[in-house]
């Protein structure tokens, strides 16, 4: 479980992250979105004790992350799947984070195995591809066993078959009763990935909620094809409809199929076709972040 | 399974330091290095002498001091020591692997102290090692043609013990500049112009200052400590160590501090 109360970060004159106050539980897949820039990288520095807060506090178990007696035990995180000394093995590498947290040699043995590496274990780090320090990475959090764990953007440079190992592996993390925040700028990924979606944008929490809630509460729109689009339109604006005149039909927000249909009848105009069209999670997120994106295009990453 | 159970301990954080320690190359060139210079230009600078001893003044004769000359590869060695203790901690900060480090290990003061014991434990083994071959290999280059030093007089031991403490004390002074600058290059620029920049602006300086101010620079302290005698201007051995050990504490104090207080 990890508890964030009011957690702000101010860099001179910006807020990275502002009052950011949310829970990540235990069992699930939580998926942490928001566009490049919007404080996540920070929010998850902050909770590693890596960065400290201007205000406010991140809890691991109801703990400080500088609190926990072995860390690796606790918590497992992959921020930076580079950061990592090039000119050390793999193996080493993990040996030196095994012996700092009292962990045996069979387990960095163990987790080299798991995440694909073995057999690339003595060869220096720095001529790993993105992909192999991704699985690197994965392999250093999960060496203590954690119920915790952190991803930083886990599927930059994954090919496909790795996104879809690493999906797999969060969702086992999760059915194991562990605590798995996975931060991503992509919604399509975390549709796919998460069950709870955490929102922010420029440092603020925009929504949190299950990834069905938030699609059910997106605002949904219908297109209609109808005889005579002219007068409908006309009779579903009187009622408070928001209609825009769409190649050979219309696409209507704030009213339900239902209520189209009854318009319709009243105003005397066949309906052709009328079909609810259901938001992707993918606008809800372009919808919720359009306020909220801090760089437009290209540029900075936080 | 995870079988060994056990805390985060100073023990822990020195283990697996000196894991990380020995397992790249820029610590094994670094050892390498030190050994070369000292023993290198050591052999060079003795041998040239022993060959140009008869043409030596009196003066020069009477005031010739076997032991720091044999350990003059020392004064180039401590550029290799001091590299050592910058890039302990700055290719930390280079790679990015601070921050696995720091959550491995979240206390910094704890950290530090870990990473410090190993480099002060290697350094130190390493440095007394090159200062003892130094000395014996020169003065069996001296031997027969020019006046050589004993290990049986306490001041001779005394200085050659002191030149390994000094390489010692400079690679901990690489590393705390590191913990202060973060920056290999920054670090190295730093350490090179407080041992060799600041003697030459004391030169500019009038003569009566330059006495007073020169003995106080890190590299004088370094030759009162490998002397057997004590030059006029310059503190004893002794207040020599503990005036270096006072500015390498200071500098390490501030970067610890330092080191708590922002982020990685």
């Amino acid at each position: 479980m990890i508890a964030l109360e009011h957690l702000t970060k101010r860099y001179d004159d910006t807020l990275a992250v502002d009052d950011l106050t949310f829970e990540v539980r235990p069992g699930v897949v939580t998926g942490f979105l928001g566009p490049n820039g919007s404080g996540k990288s920070t929010t998850m520095r902050i909770i590693l004790g890596l960065d400290h807060p201007s205000k406010g506090r991140a809890a691991i178990n109801g703990r400080a992350y500088a609190d926990l007696e072995r860390p690796l035990r606790e918590v497992g995180a992959l921020l930076d799947a580079k950061a990592v000394h090039p000119g050390r093995s793999a193996r080493n590498h993990l040996r030196a984070l095994a012996l700092s947290n009292g962990i045996s040699y069979s387990r960095v043995d163990e987790v080299l195995e798991f995440a694909g590496i073995a057999s690339v274990a003595t060869k220096k780090v720095g001529g790993f591809s993105l992909g192999m320090s991704q699985r690197l990475g994965i392999a250093a959090a999960l060496l203590g066993d954690p119920a915790v764990l952190l991803f930083d953007e886990p599927t930059n440079g994954l090919d496909p078959e790795g996104i879809r190992w690493i999906r797999e592996f969060f969702r086992t993390l999760a059915q194991e009763g562990r605590t798995v925040f996975v931060s991503s700028h992509l919604m399509s990924e975390m549709a796919l990935t998460a069950d709870q979606i955490i929102v922010i944008g420029r440092g603020k929490l925009i929504t949190q909620g299950s990834v069905d809630s938030l699609t059910a509460t997106a605002k949904g729109t219908v297109w209609v094809r109808a005889s005579d689009l002219a007068t409908l339109t006309t009779a579903l604006s009187a009622r408070g409809g928001v209609v825009e005149a769409e190649h050979e039909g219309l696409r209507v927000s704030e009213m339900t199929s239902d209520q189209i249909g009854d318009i319709a009848l009243g105003a005397g105009v066949a309906i052709f076709e009328l079909t609810p069209q259901r938001a992707s999670l993918e606008e809800v997120f372009m919808d919720l972040t359009s306020d909220a994106v801090e760089y437009g295009s290209g540029g900075h990453r936080e | 399974m995870v079988t060994v159970s056990s805390d985060v301990t100073i023990q822990s954080v020195v283990r697996s330091e000196w894991l990380k320690f020995r397992s790249v190359r820029s610590s094994i060139m670094g050892v390498v290095v030190t050994f070369t210079l000292t023993l290198g230009i050591g052999a060079l600078v003795t041998i040239a002498l022993r060959s140009h001893w008869p043409h030596e003044s009196p003066l020069d004769r009477l005031t010739f001091d076997p032991v720091s000359t044999s350990l003059v590869g020392v004064l180039f060695a401590q550029f290799a020591v001091g590299v050592v203790g910058v890039l302990f901690i700055t290719s930390e900060y280079s790679s990015g692997s601070i921050r696995t480090t720091l959550s491995a290990v979240p206390r910094r003061g704890q950290l530090v102290a870990g990473k410090l014991v190993v480099l002060i434990a290697a350094m130190f083994v390493v440095a007394e090692v090159a200062s003892f071959a130094t000395f014996l290999l020169g003065q069996a280059i001296f031997s027969g043609v020019v006046p050589t030093a004993s290990l049986a007089n306490a001041s001779v031991v005394r200085a050659v013990i002191l030149a390994g403490v000094y390489l010692t004390l400079l690679s901990v002074l690489g590393f705390s500049l590191g913990l202060l600058l973060r920056q290999s290059a920054a670090c190295i620029s730093l350490f090179t112009s407080l041992l060799l920049i600041i003697p030459i602006i004391v030169i500019f300086l009038p003569q009566s200052w330059q006495n007073d101010i020169a003995r106080f620079e890190p590299s004088q302290l370094g030759s009162a400590m490998t002397s057997i005698t004590t030059p006029a201007h310059d503190f004893g051995a002794w207040a020599s160590l503990a005036t270096l050990t006072i500015y390498v504490a200071v500098v390490t104090v501030a970067g610890v501090v330092w080191l708590c207080r922002r982020d990685a």
